[in-house]
């Protein structure tokens, strides 16, 4: 037995140093010859990402002189955190960082199990009218921009208690459901309907086969969903600012717009707080990427 | 199915200690207890610091009231009127924004205060010119802020040039400056603000009746056009013209690709002489030279000195929402806002005017040269402000200054008003 696997790793090792060469004979010079126009134009889209990054990072650690002195590009001297101990106290940033967690954690969540649940019942129940036509009527709401309901919208939250963070999360979960429903629909289609009627057939009620078979096989859809619905409720300016009442518990982007003021530059200040409120989308981003980049290929290949 | 009952048991318990972290959260931002909390708004983004001490001052002061700053913005203040539960007390922008809660009535009167009986009457004018309710001090002005061309005291008195009293010394001044090769204006075109704010109002302001004008503008209404008694293109033509003149002679060459940021840098390494902005711009010059020497005059725009005037405006006033439901302990703060020492304190800080007829602000150097127009309310309101938001009027005279027809543009403007008044 163990004779046979050394066998087998000897032979396997040999097999390689055999191709190995040869396939490097072959495909060297691909690997040697540069595609100049496609680099120039990948390292041009990579500048025109990095510059302005570069610009915000260098800033905000720039002193208020030199913020203001016209050279972007040039490097901190001296090197200030003078930026940030001011964009901290100003927008008390614990607070609003924590307020916008709880925003974003609240529409992420909510918009991933109400929108696997719709879409769930939709794809299954398709041929019934009422079902058909809620899809519809969830889809119906992208027409809608929250503009263009803002003013009822303020005016009930304020009447039923929820012009707080809370009501952001309703409302923000409500705006990001019809895209969801869209895309989990059209994923939840490609999945096989056989897998579901072996787990019937083993005895799971709906709701079991929904959470053990369906949410887990979901997922991939569910981090994309996810990661709009962060985008969204991180960055989002107008809701907060007119749904939430109570300054206290207003979220960060609203806070930072402070900085925005007709008459007065405070570069380092701005951009040291823009920082600070970036990180936690990068994070996320750096992290959930893997499922992003899988989601698309797997649909990809399905559809 | 043990294993599912734990899971579910553990999500439970989980929600559950969400939940209460969050009602946590949030009752800890109620007030201190025992203490009449109100909501200050303020959002004047350079004098934050300044407010927070003082609020903080006013509620160690005393134990009834607590105020609580909010910092949050114009539109979260509007959404608040919307929703019923607006600001107690507030100190911003009067506005044509503004305007709309005083016509609807939205907010208190104040005639009784002591506070209304201490500001200067002759300012009334410009708080009604932006609209009134009836039988109600519905605003107090709180900071004046007066706007005229600032130029580089050294610059003038290298090339021993005189401050100027009239348009031909004006003129004369622009040409004895471009001949020693110095820029007379320096103009940031790129932001259209700064066109209406400096350039156009300070040349139409300084010819043209502005509180009378609008009045007539007003009864006109749907009638403003080439036969109607005022309009744009009669009265504003011969100001823009003039305006032309300087904007097309004696500005750096790249006006129109500078903002106001670049302008503020430029002016401070002493690239040109004068500068049409308001005092808003002198902190923002002292970020890179703190001791450069500054002065501020009215722009001449006819021949006699004594039309000489400023532009004001009402950078802050004070008002108490109707539907406060603290509007005693709100007036209570207002009359410590108005105390002599403390709002003189704040407009010092500003470089605004105060008010009020008891203030003994002594002027900073920057803005001296406009105190003795200020005293003789030889003032002004802009009429870039005065026009609706609805009429893009800042970038109707970016084009002029662009090259657009003034006749032409003006004509437009005539033609929008007049559609603006058949609307309402």
């Amino acid at each position: 037995m163990t004779k046979q696997t050394t066998l087998a790793i000897e032979d396997s090792s040999h097999v390689e140093t055999a191709t190995v060469p040869n396939i490097r004979r072959r495909s060297a010079p691909a690997i040697e010859r540069v595609n100049w126009p496609a680099t120039t134009v990948l390292v041009l889209c990579a500048v025109t990402v990095l510059l302005p990054l570069y610009v915000t990072v260098s800033m905000a650690f720039k002193t208020q002189g030199q913020a203001v002195d016209g050279n972007a590009f040039s490097f901190p001297a001296p090197f200030s955190l003078d930026g940030f101990i001011q964009a901290w106290t100003l927008t008390n940033f614990p607070v609003g960082a924590a307020m916008s967690l709880l925003v974003t954690a609240g529409t992420v969540l909510a918009t991933i199990v109400l929108a696997a649940f719709a879409s769930y019942a939709i794809v299954r129940n398709w041929e019934r009218r009422l079902f058909r036509y809620s899809f519809f009527y969830l889809l119906g709401a992208m027409f809608i921009p929250f503009p263009v309901v803002a003013l009822p919208q303020i005016q009930l939250t304020g009447r039923l208690g929820l012009d707080n963070p809370f009501g952001v999360i309703l409302l923000a979960t409500m705006f990001q459901l019809s895209f969801s429903v869209l895309l989990f629909t059209a994923f939840l289609r490609s999945i096989p309907m056989e897998l579901e009627e072996s787990a019937r057939i083993d005895g799971a009620t709906t709701w079991q086969t929904f959470w053990k078979l369906i949410f887990p096989l979901l997922a991939p859809m569910s981090a994309t969903v996810g990661i709009f619905a962060f985008l969204y409720a991180w960055n989002d300016f107008m809701m907060p600012s007119l749904i939430i009442s109570d300054p206290a518990l207003q979220t960060l982007p609203v806070r930072q717009n402070l900085f925005q003021t007709q008459f007065s530059n405070n570069y380092h200040v701005s951009f040291a707080s823009y920082l600070m409120a970036m990180a936690p989308a990068i994070v996320a981003y750096l992290f959930t990427q893997r499922w992003v980049m899988a989601g698309v290929t797997q649909g990809a290949v399905k559809g | 199915m043990e294993s599912v009952k734990a899971t579910r048991k553990k999500r439970m318990a989980a929600m559950g200690l969400g939940l209460a972290l969050l009602a946590g959260l949030l009752s800890g931002c109620t007030g201190e207890p025992g203490k009449e909390t109100i909501r200050f708004t303020f959002s004047k983004r350079e004098a934050i610091g300044f407010m927070t001490k003082l609020v903080a001052d006013y509620n160690a002061s005393q134990d009834k009231t607590q105020v609580v700053l909010d910092t949050s913005g114009v539109d979260v203040v509007s959404a608040s009127f919307v929703r019923g539960n607006p600001p107690d007390i507030a100190l911003a922008n009067y506005n044509m924004e503004t305007s709309r809660f005083v016509q609807r009535g939205a907010l208190s009167d104040l005639s009784g205060t002591q506070a209304a009986s201490r500001v200067r009457e002759d300012l009334q004018p410009l708080m009604d010119q932006y609209g009134s309710y009836p039988g109600r001090t519905s605003a107090l002005p709180y900071s004046v802020m007066a706007s005229s061309v600032i130029y580089n005291k050294e610059i003038f008195a290298a090339h021993n040039i005189a401050v100027p009293k009239t348009w031909s010394e004006m003129i004369a001044a622009c040409e004895a400056l471009k001949a020693a090769g110095v820029t007379p204006f320096y103009a940031t075109w790129k932001d259209d603000w700064t066109i209406a704010q400096g350039w156009f109002d300070y040349s139409v302001g300084g010819q043209v009746d502005t509180i009378d004008f609008f009045k007539k503008l007003a009864a006109e209404g749907t009638e403003v056009g080439p036969e109607s008694s005022v309009s744009f293109q009669k009265d504003f033509n011969q100001p823009v013209e003039k305006m032309l003149t300087l904007a097309k002679n004696y500005v750096n060459k790249d006006a129109a690709s500078r903002a106001y940021g670049d302008g503020n840098l430029a002016f401070s390494q002493g690239k040109a002489a004068m500068y049409l902005q308001g005092p808003w711009a002198f902190s923002e010059i002292a970020k890179t030279a703190p001791d450069l020497k500054l002065g501020t005059f009215p722009l001449p725009m006819t021949e006699d000195p004594k039309d000489l005037r400023v532009r004001v405006n009402v950078d802050l006033a004070a008002w108490i929402p109707e539907a406060s439901k603290h509007k005693d302990a709100a007036r209570n703060f207002l009359e410590y806002l108005y105390r002599p020492e403390v709002i003189d304190a704040y407009n010092k800080s500003q470089l605004g005017f105060t008010p009020t007829k008891d203030s003994a602000n002594v002027p900073d150097p920057r803005i001296e040269g406009m105190v003795e127009y200020y005293e003789k309310s030889q003032v002004y309101q802009g009429p870039s402000v005065l026009v609706p938001r609805t009429i893009p009027i800042m970038n109707y005279t970016q084009a002029i200054v662009f090259g657009a027809s003034p006749a032409s543009t003006l004509r437009t403007l005539d033609a929008d008003w007049a559609r603006l008044a058949f609307r309402q």
